[in-house]
C-alpha cells in the first residue's frame, strides 16, 4: 500500500518529457530566445537548468505548459510531448495537469484566503468532485511539511513556506513532470533550504523535475544538468561531469562549484561532489597538507583592508545607532536594542532570516522610519531631526527592486531626477549624471528606454540615480536577487570600486559567498537583535551561530576548515595549499 | 502588518452565506445611494457600527481612520466652495458658508464615509473565494466573479507598492508637497508610472499562474467550498429588503433629501 508520500510518484512512461528542435524568437525580437532545443527527460529523472539571464532558461520552462506561445507574441517551431502526449495542439490550462509549474515570484501565484483551499484551486478548475479534493490535499500537505497549516492564511506564512504550499498545490494535480522555474530567488537561507529539502524528497519519491536554478551547489543532487547559452544547449550530462568544466560553466555565466575550482587551481584532476571528497582528493595530491595548523590561511584582502581602515582612522563613526527600538503599529518588536557604529569607508555586510530586521534597521538609518527609542545619528546630528531627503546626500539607500523607482523616459532623466530635485544647475547636473552612469558602466546607455534594460543594468541604473548625489555611504538591499552569475560579480565590482573610492557600503544580503569575498564586517540579526557583530573570518569561524542562523558558509571556507585553516575565496584556499605543498 | 482586510472571526455576520453578503454590500450602497440629508443617512450609519462591533472590525477602521477623516473633511469643504444655495451665514471668501452648505457637505462627507464603510465591512468579514461563490450562486459567470474579487485582492498588494515607491523617490530628494493641488496630482507622476508598470508585470505574473493552475479548463469548475443557507441567512436578508425599502421611502417622500432643513 502507498503511504501519503509515495502517492505522487508517477509512473507515466518511458518519457516524462520530449523536446524536439525547439526553438522560438519573441516577437520583435532579433534572435531566436531558443534554438532547436531538443532533450528527452526519463520518468522520474531530475534535471537542472542552469545559464545566464537571457541564456533562454524561463523561456524553455513556459515552453514546457504552452504559456509559450499561447501567452508570448512570437514564431514557435518545434514540438514538445508529456508523459508520450504531444501538447501543441493544447492550451495553458489544458497542460495544468500533466504539468506543473512553479514560479518565482510566490506573491503571484497564490490566491486564496487559506491553505487547504489553495491546495484545492487547481483541483477546483479541472472540475474535480469535493470527495476527491478531500482525498487529495491532506497528502499534498504531508509531502511538503505543511500538514497542520490548513487554516492558515498564505500571506501569514514565510517565503519557503509559501513556495513548498505553491509546489503542494501543482502536487495536488499529480502531473507528469513539475518545473520549478528558480523557485528560490526571493528566499532567505532558511527558505532555500527547506525548498532544496523538499525537491530532493520528490526526487526520492520519483517525481519527474526540472528545476531551473542560478547556484550550481544547488542542484548537485540532481541527475542530470542542461547548461543554456544563448537559447542553444551548450552542455548536457550528469553534474559531476557539467560541473568539472568551470571555463565553460563562466562562459556560460553559470558560477562553477567552489570545490570543483579549486581542483582545478590545483591542478587535481578529479571530480567532487561534497567537501569530504574534495578533501580526500586534495590529500591524495598533496599528502603533506594534512598537517597544517589552524588559521594560517593569508587573507589576500588584508593589505587593501588596512589601508582603507587607515584613511577612515581618527574621525568620528560616521553613522553611530544607540539602544535602538522599533515595532510597527500594534505588532511585537523589529528592532530590539540595537547598538551600531559605522565608520567612513567601511563595507558591512546585514545578514539574517527574513523578518529580522534588516531592511528596518536600513530604513531607520536612512530616516524613512522612526526609533520608538534610543536614536540614530549621522555625524553626531540626530537623525530624527532630519528629513529623508536632507540626507539623502549623505547616505544613499538602494531599494531591493530597482523598478521601485524607476519612471523616466530616459536613463539620463532618471538619473538626472535626483539632483533636479536638489536644484543643482544643469552644467552641475550633466558632470554628475556623466560620472555616475561612467561609474555604472551605462555611459553608452544614456538615451535608453530604462524598462528596456536587463534586471542587472537597471539595478545599476539605480545605483547611479542615487550616486549622483555624492553620498558618503550606500546602503544596497539585496542587490544582487535575481542577477545571474556574470552581472552579480559585475555589480559587486562597482560596489567595491566605490568603496575603494571611499563610499561606506552595507550590504544587505543572503549570499554567502558574497560576504566571503566582498565584506570585511558581518552584523547578524534575529529577531531583531543584534547577535554577531564582527569581521568576516571570525564570523565564519562561529558554527553555533551559523547553524542556528541558517547561514552556511561558502564550501570552499568549510573545506578550508577541514584542513584547519580558514579561505574566504577559492583562489585564496589554492595559493595555501600551493604553498604548503 | 497584515495587507488584506479580512480578519477571521466566528461572529454570525462572518458565517452568513457569501451571497447574502454580496445582497448586504448592494442594499447598503442602495441605501446610501437615496439620500442626502446627515439625519436620514444615521440610521444606516448605526446598523454599520453595530455590524462593526458585533464582528469586531475595528482594527480595520483604525488602519484607515485617516482616509475617513480626510474623507469626510475635504468633502465637507469642497461642498461649502461649490455649493452655492441658501443664505449666506458667514462671508468668508471663495466659501459659500450656508446652512444648506453645510449640511449638504456634511452629508457628502458621511455618505462617502459610508460608501467606504460598508467595503471594509465587507472585506473584514467575507473571504475572496465566498466572495467568488457569492457572485456565481448570483449566476456571474465564473470568470467574471474571480477577477472582480480578485481585484479586492490586488488592491493592498498596489498600496503597498506605491508606499515603497513613495519612499524612494523621497530618498532622492523628491518633495510631494509643494506647489498647488493641480502641482501636486502632477507630482506623483515618478510614483504612478512605476506603480503602472509593477501593475501591468504582476497582472501578467498572475495571469500566467492562473492558466497553469488549470484557471480557464472548465466552464463550471468543482467547488471546494460550500455554504447551506440558514434561517440566519432568510432573517439576514429580510433585514436588508426592509432596510433598503427605508432608505428608498425616505427619498420618496422627500425626508432623505436636504430640503425639509432650508
Amino acid at each position: 500500500m502507498k503511504t501519503d508520500a509515495q502517492m505522487f510518484s508517477v509512473t507515466p512512461g518511458p518519457h516524462a518529457v520530449q523536446v524536439e528542435g525547439v526553438t522560438f524568437t519573441y516577437h520583435g525580437a532579433g534572435r531566436p530566445a531558443l534554438r532547436a532545443v531538443s532533450f528527452v527527460q526519463a520518468a522520474g529523472e531530475t534535471i537542472g537548468v542552469m545559464g545566464a539571464s537571457g541564456a533562454g532558461k524561463s523561456t524553455l520552462a513556459k515552453c514546457l505548459n504552452r504559456i509559450i506561445p499561447e501567452f508570448e507574441d512570437g514564431d514557435f517551431r518545434g514540438a514538445i510531448s508529456i508523459a508520450g502526449e504531444a501538447i501543441g495542439h493544447l492550451r495553458v490550462c489544458d497542460v495544468a495537469p500533466k504539468v506543473g509549474m512553479v514560479f518565482q515570484d510566490f506573491e503571484s501565484q497564490l490566491f486564496s484566503t487559506n491553505v487547504a483551499h489553495e491546495v484545492a484551486f487547481a483541483m477546483e478548475q479541472v472540475g474535480m468532485d469535493r470527495a476527491e479534493m478531500d482525498r487529495r490535499i491532506v497528502p499534498a500537505l504531508e509531502a511538503v511539511g505543511l500538514r497542520g497549516f490548513e487554516h492558515r492564511d498564505p500571506t501569514s506564512l514565510s517565503g519557503g513556506e509559501k513556495q513548498r504550499l505553491a509546489i503542494a498545490s501543482v502536487l495536488a494535480l499529480r502531473p507528469s513532470v513539475i518545473v520549478l522555474d528558480e523557485p528560490t530567488t526571493d528566499l532567505d537561507p532558511e527558505g532555500r533550504a527547506e525548498v532544496f529539502d523538499l525537491i530532493a524528497k520528490l526526487r526520492a519519491q520519483g517525481l519527474s523535475l526540472i528545476v531551473i536554478e542560478h547556484e550550481s551547489e544547488e542542484l548537485r543532487a540532481a541527475d542530470r544538468i542542461i547548461v543554456l547559452r544563448e537559447g542553444e544547449i551548450a552542455a548536457d550530462g550528469p553534474p559531476a561531469e557539467v560541473f568539472a568544466r568551470s571555463e565553460l560553466l563562466t562562459a556560460c555565466g553559470v558560477r562553477p562549484p567552489g570545490l570543483g575550482h579549486a581542483l582545478k587551481l590545483l591542478g587535481i584532476d578529479a571530480r567532487a561532489d561534497s567537501v569530504e571528497e574534495a578533501y580526500d582528493a586534495i590529500v591524495r595530491a598533496y599528502p603533506r597538507i594534512a598537517a597544517a595548523s589552524v588559521g594560517d590561511c593569508a587573507d589576500s584582502r588584508a593589505p587593501e583592508h588596512r589601508a582603507i581602515a587607515e584613511n577612515a582612522a581618527g574621525g568620528p563613526p560616521f553613522i553611530t545607532i544607540e539602544d535602538l527600538s522599533f515595532s510597527y503599529p500594534g505588532g511585537p518588536r523589529v528592532l530590539d536594542s540595537i547598538d551600531l557604529r559605522v565608520e567612513a569607508g567601511d563595507f558591512i555586510a546585514i545578514v539574517g532570516q527574513n523578518g529580522s530586521g534588516k531592511t528596518t534597521l536600513a530604513k531607520q538609518i536612512v530616516g524613512l522610519l522612526k526609533p520608538a527609542t534610543g536614536r540614530v545619528t549621522i555625524e553626531g546630528k540626530d537623525r530624527a531631526q532630519m528629513r529623508p531627503a536632507e540626507s539623502a546626500r549623505e547616505v544613499a539607500y538602494v531599494f531591493q527592486n530597482p523598478d521601485h523607482q524607476i519612471f523616466a523616459a530616459t536613463v539620463e532623466d532618471e538619473v538626472a531626477f535626483g539632483p533636479r530635485n536638489f536644484g543643482l544647475d544643469d552644467g552641475e547636473i550633466r558632470r554628475r549624471c556623466d560620472e555616475a552612469l561612467e561609474a555604472v558602466g551605462l555611459h553608452g546607455e544614456r538615451q535608453s528606454d530604462p524598462f528596456l534594460l536587463s534586471k542587472g543594468e537597471r539595478q545599476r541604473l539605480a545605483v547611479a540615480s542615487v550616486l549622483v548625489l555624492k553620498p558618503r555611504m550606500l546602503i544596497l538591499d539585496e542587490p544582487t536577487t535575481g542577477l545571474d552569475h556574470r552581472e552579480q560579480v559585475r555589480m559587486m565590482a562597482l560596489v567595491q570600486d566605490l568603496n575603494r573610492a571611499g563610499i561606506a557600503i552595507v550590504i544587505i544580503t543572503h549570499t554567502p559567498w558574497l560576504v566571503a569575498q566582498y565584506a570585511r564586517r558581518v552584523v547578524l540579526l534575529r529577531k531583531g537583535a543584534k547577535i554577531f557583530d564582527g569581521g568576516v573570518r571570525e564570523f565564519f569561524m562561529q558554527d553555533e551561530l551559523l547553524h542556528s542562523s541558517s547561514f552556511r558558509a561558502p564550501e570552499i571556507t568549510e573545506l578550508s576548515r577541514r584542513f584547519g585553516t580558514l579561505a574566504l575565496t577559492t583562489g585564496e584556499f589554492a595559493e595555501w595549499v600551493k604553498g604548503r605543498a | 502588518m497584515p495587507i488584506y482586510l479580512y480578519i477571521d472571526r466566528g461572529t454570525f455576520v462572518h458565517r452568513l452565506h457569501p451571497s447574502v453578503k454580496v445582497f448586504a454590500l448592494f442594499v447598503m450602497f442602495w441605501s446610501v445611494y437615496w439620500v442626502d440629508n446627515p439625519w436620514a443617512l444615521a440610521p444606516v450609519g448605526l446598523v454599520m457600527l453595530w455590524i462593526v462591533q458585533l464582528t469586531d472590525s475595528w482594527p480595520n477602521f483604525y488602519r484607515l481612520r485617516w482616509l475617513f477623516a480626510i474623507l469626510v473633511f475635504t468633502t465637507t469643504i469642497a461642498w461649502m466652495v461649490f455649493y452655492r444655495r441658501g443664505a449666506v451665514l458667514v462671508n468668508v471668501p471663495v466659501f459659500h458658508v450656508s446652512r444648506l452648505s453645510l449640511v449638504f457637505g456634511i452629508g457628502r462627507g458621511i455618505k462617502l464615509a459610508e460608501l467606504l464603510a460598508a467595503s471594509v465591512l465587507f472585506l473584514s468579514t467575507t473571504k475572496i473565494e465566498e466572495f467568488t461563490y457569492g457572485l456565481q450562486r448570483m449566476r456571474v459567470p465564473y470568470r467574471a466573479s474571480f477577477a472582480i474579487s480578485l481585484s479586492f485582492r490586488l488592491v493592498p498588494l498596489f498600496i503597498d507598492s506605491a508606499v515603497t515607491i513613495v519612499d524612494a523617490q523621497r530618498l532622492r530628494g523628491y518633495d510631494f508637497s509643494q506647489g498647488g493641488p493641480l502641482e501636486r496630482v502632477r507630482r506623483y507622476v515618478p510614483v504612478m508610472i512605476p506603480v503602472f508598470m509593477g501593475a501591468l508585470r504582476k497582472a501578467n505574473n498572475m495571469a500566467m499562474a492562473l492558466e497553469a493552475r488549470g484557471f480557464g479548463f472548465s466552464h463550471e469548475p468543482g467547488t471546494f467550498i460550500d455554504y447551506p443557507v440558514t434561517a440566519a441567512d432568510a432573517v439576514a436578508f429580510a433585514f436588508l429588503i426592509a432596510l433598503g425599502a427605508m432608505s428608498f421611502m425616505l427619498y420618496w417622500t422627500g425626508l432623505g433629501g436636504i430640503g425639509p432643513l432650508k
